[in-house]
């Protein structure tokens, strides 16, 4: 399918004497933002390849060429390899938990009700908060002797409990999902809730008159609409869980040791605070090729102009 | 004839004049010294790293404005929080953006800062504007602190220590004293070991829970602080001189930290959430019999000053006189932190920078700075210690005093080699994990292992030396 005929139009036909031309004018259109996105986008990935055959790292080293040295190192670092199994684990559960909260409002808040607007506005808030306030707010909140997590569970179980959020056990993942899940559900919902408002309401009254059950008119008629957006959705929320770092940070800055250290918390730590420049710039090049590669093969599948 | 004779006349006026200045320069102090010599860059701006919180305020509010104002130099001051001071400020050096003229570096972190090139040998500037002699002055565990290689870099500005603080009234009851020494076979006093302060803990709070608790600590952030101490109080070395492989899972170190972890079974509920604040606020409030932090908290929970608004978020005192001060169980305690002011390689103003240096560093400014509620700046003179003024702010001041001079004396340096702040990292990120739930021994274990491969990268012959250079310091290990 061509992309005029998503479009919906036909390209009219072109001379031939014009079309150097038009090409020509073409080109000038878009170099200025082909420029832009090389100055920005590659020439740093460049620089990160060619770091990352040095040897640069704090005081230690002296910015030899090693070559492939660094990607030895990247293959046996276990608290690397951990990180990035932290990171997918975090991204397996947030991921659907939003995903299918988000779904639940957007349905619910496709029909007119009283106040839908406010609330809607009021839904989207966390989205827009800065992730590292964000972080610090659920800090607060799960405060083990002024938070309202523990007074409410408290006040629930008629007892005083002590849960430790941010340092016993499991709880610090939990902790990190639960503020992950609060600030980007809306995310989910907004996009869900716009997408769903194109859907065409005669297929679905058209089904609904053929008796079909409300589950199956989401089914059969919504989601197939509404599946590019969805899968466009589910690929920025993926990307951004990967990029996890603020809302960890902030909670727990990737411990207790190293027990809830994300993908980009430990490249930071490694970067910033341990100067293993060309270290971290070997685990970026990895990430960026890996990565790269899965959203073009999803890209590809997913057949946005179906 | 007369020519020459008006010459020689004139000649030996100078030299007469010149030999009066000179001798009136060596008769200034430091301070005086600084704030002359600094007149001659006035207009100039010099832009100066401070701790974000309260040690920047002092130099925000106080000492900035009053060098300006002394000068004409004008102090910018840049706030980091401590766990950025160190990376930021080499960032911005290998950035080469000259963002700073004066450094704020702790004494673990000057082997690394001198090594990668972001600090200057102050002794040209020592030698144009110095007073040597004010140095002698200086707590000789805080003195050699500022040498790295046989050079100067630093000047220490802030002489940490951590100190135990406990309830007198609470330890000095008779009742209690003898119901304790009948539990346990020895008396109630200031805890000798860390044994002893774990007994005294939970007698404490058995006793008095949930009103007071026997002990509070500091277990988040600085635990490599908390933790290398107890361990090097316990005997234990960080790593075998011979192969460079690390020493800290040893069984002192799992002792230590099973110990650590085990002790706060004793203390208040979610005791291993609490930070410095968290233990400052439970001193204040009188919730806690004993603990263990630094300077700032035995001027704080006296209220000695406390009314500027800066300090408003410190807790009232209720235990005003009733605190008292001991040297840390083992009789080491560790030198936390600490810092000192650095002149930056990349700096454009560097004489400016240092003589602002020079004058915090004085004699005299820096003992008005220790004494100041704000700026977190502690004593590490000896005239700071011995100073009539100071120990007259309240009635235990003098003790106090003593204690952290002495506590300073006998005092264990944080440990400083190459990379340090990534062994430190480590350090702290294994002791929470075990304070978290983690296995001691399996955390110390998995620290080892990172310290080995650290050495390994940094290369262990060069490591070795690093350490070996600190390990010959008095304040390294003061084995017995």
């Amino acid at each position: 399918m061509s992309p005029a005929a998503v479009a919906g139009t036909v390209a009219p036909p072109r001379a031939p004497s014009h079309a150097g031309g038009t090409r020509a004018a073409g080109v000038a259109y878009v170099a200025p933002a082909v420029f832009v996105l090389v100055l920005v986008g590659l020439l740093p990935f460049l620089w990160s390849i060619w770091v990352s055959f040095l040897n640069l790292a704090g005081s230690t080293r002296s910015g030899d060429f090693v070559g492939l040295a660094n990607y030895q190192k990247l293959l046996s670092d276990t608290k690397l390899w951990a990180a990035l199994g932290r990171t997918f684990l975090i991204m397996a559960v947030a991921l659907p938990v939003q995903l299918v909260l988000g779904m639940l409002l957007a349905l619910h808040f496709q029909a007119e009700r009283p106040g839908k607007k406010l609330f809607v506005a009021l839904l989207a808030l966390p989205a827009v908060i800065s992730p590292m306030v964000a972080g610090s707010m659920w800090r607060l909140m799960f405060d083990h002797r002024f938070g309202p997590v523990n007074q409410m569970i408290s006040a629930f179980t008629e007892k005083p409990v002590v849960l430790l959020w941010v340092v016993k056990g499991s709880l610090p993942f939990w902790s990190i999902v639960v503020a992950e899940v609060w600030q980007w559900t809306p995310f989910m919902f907004i996009i869900l809730l716009a997408a769903i408002a194109n859907v065409d309401r005669d297929q679905m009254q058209a089904a609904a008159l053929d008796g079909a059950h409300r589950r199956h008119v989401f089914w059969y008629v919504v989601l197939p609409a509404i599946r590019p957006v969805l899968i466009i959705a589910v690929l920025i929320r993926a990307l951004d869980l990967f990029r996890l770092f603020d809302v960890v940070w902030q909670l727990t800055k990737g411990g207790p040791g190293n027990r809830t250290e994300t993908i980009s918390v430990y490249m930071y730590i490694q970067g910033f605070q341990g100067f293993q420049t060309s270290y971290v710039a070997a685990i970026v090049v990895v990430l960026a090729i890996v990565l790269s590669s899965v959203l073009m093969l999803a890209l590809r599948r997913v057949r946005l102009d179906r | 004839m007369a020519i020459d004779i008006k010459t020689k006349v004139l000649g030996a006026t100078a030299l007469a004049l010149t030999l009066a200045g000179g001798a009136q320069a060596q008769d200034q102090d430091a301070a005086t010294r600084a704030i002359e010599a600094a007149r001659e860059f006035s207009g100039s701006t010099i832009t100066v790293v401070a701790e974000a919180g309260l040690q920047a305020l002092l130099d925000k509010q106080i000492t900035g404005p009053e060098f300006e104002e002394r000068t004409g130099v004008k102090v910018e001051i840049v706030e980091l929080p401590f766990e950025e001071i160190y990376p930021k400020q080499i960032l911005e050096h290998q950035a080469g953006s000259g963002a700073y003229d004066l450094m704020l570096v702790a004494p673990a972190w000057l082997a690394d800062t001198v090594e990668n090139g972001a600090v200057v040998d102050l002794q040209p500037f020592i030698d144009k504007y110095g007073v040597p002699a004010e140095d002698e002055d200086i707590n000789p565990a805080f003195r050699d602190y500022q040498f790295y290689d046989g050079k100067q870099y630093g000047m220490m500005v802030d002489g940490d220590v951590l100190v135990t603080y406990y309830r007198k009234d609470l330890f000095e009851d008779a009742e209690a004293a003898a119901a304790f020494k009948e539990q346990y076979g020895y008396d109630l006093a200031p805890p000798a070991d860390y044994a002893r302060f774990g007994d005294i803990a939970c007698f404490l709070t058995e006793r008095h829970a949930p009103d007071i608790y026997g002990a509070g600590v500091i277990n988040t952030g600085y635990m490599f602080l908390m933790f290398s101490e107890r361990f090097r109080v316990a005997g234990g070395k960080f790593f075998e001189p011979e192969t460079m492989r690390a020493t800290i899972n040893d069984q002192t170190a799992v002792d230590v930290l099973t110990q650590m972890v085990e002790q706060n079974a004793c203390m208040a509920p979610g005791i291993e959430t609490w930070g410095f604040a968290e233990n400052l606020s439970a001193l204040n409030a009188g919730q806690i019999a004993m603990t263990i932090s630094w300077p700032p908290l035995g001027r704080w929970s006296q209220g000695v000053n406390i009314d500027d608004e800066a300090l408003s978020w410190v807790p009232p005192t209720t235990v005003a006189d009733k605190v008292g001060y001991a040297i840390n169980p083992g009789g080491h305690p560790e030198l936390a932190v600490g810092f000192m002011s650095s002149v930056a390689t990349n700096s454009d103003n560097k004489d400016a920078a240092y003589l602002y240096g020079q004058w915090m560093h004085s004699r005299a400014q820096s003992l008005k700075n220790v004494m100041r509620p704000v700026g977190l700046r502690d004593p590490f003179r000896i005239s700071h210690y011995e100073s009539p003024e100071y120990q007259a702010l309240w009635p235990g001041a003098k003790d106090y005093l003593t204690v952290l001079n002495e506590g300073a004396a006998q005092g264990l340096a944080d440990f400083a080699w190459i990379d340090t702040y990534r062994y430190q990292d480590a350090m702290s990120r294994a002791v929470i994990a075990a304070i978290s739930g983690e296995d001691p021994k399996e955390a110390l274990d998995a620290l080892a292992a990172e310290w080995d491969a650290l050495t390994d990268e940094i290369g262990v012959e060069r490591q070795r030396a690093a350490y070996e250079a600190w390990a010959a310091k008095p304040s390294a290990y003061r084995d017995e």
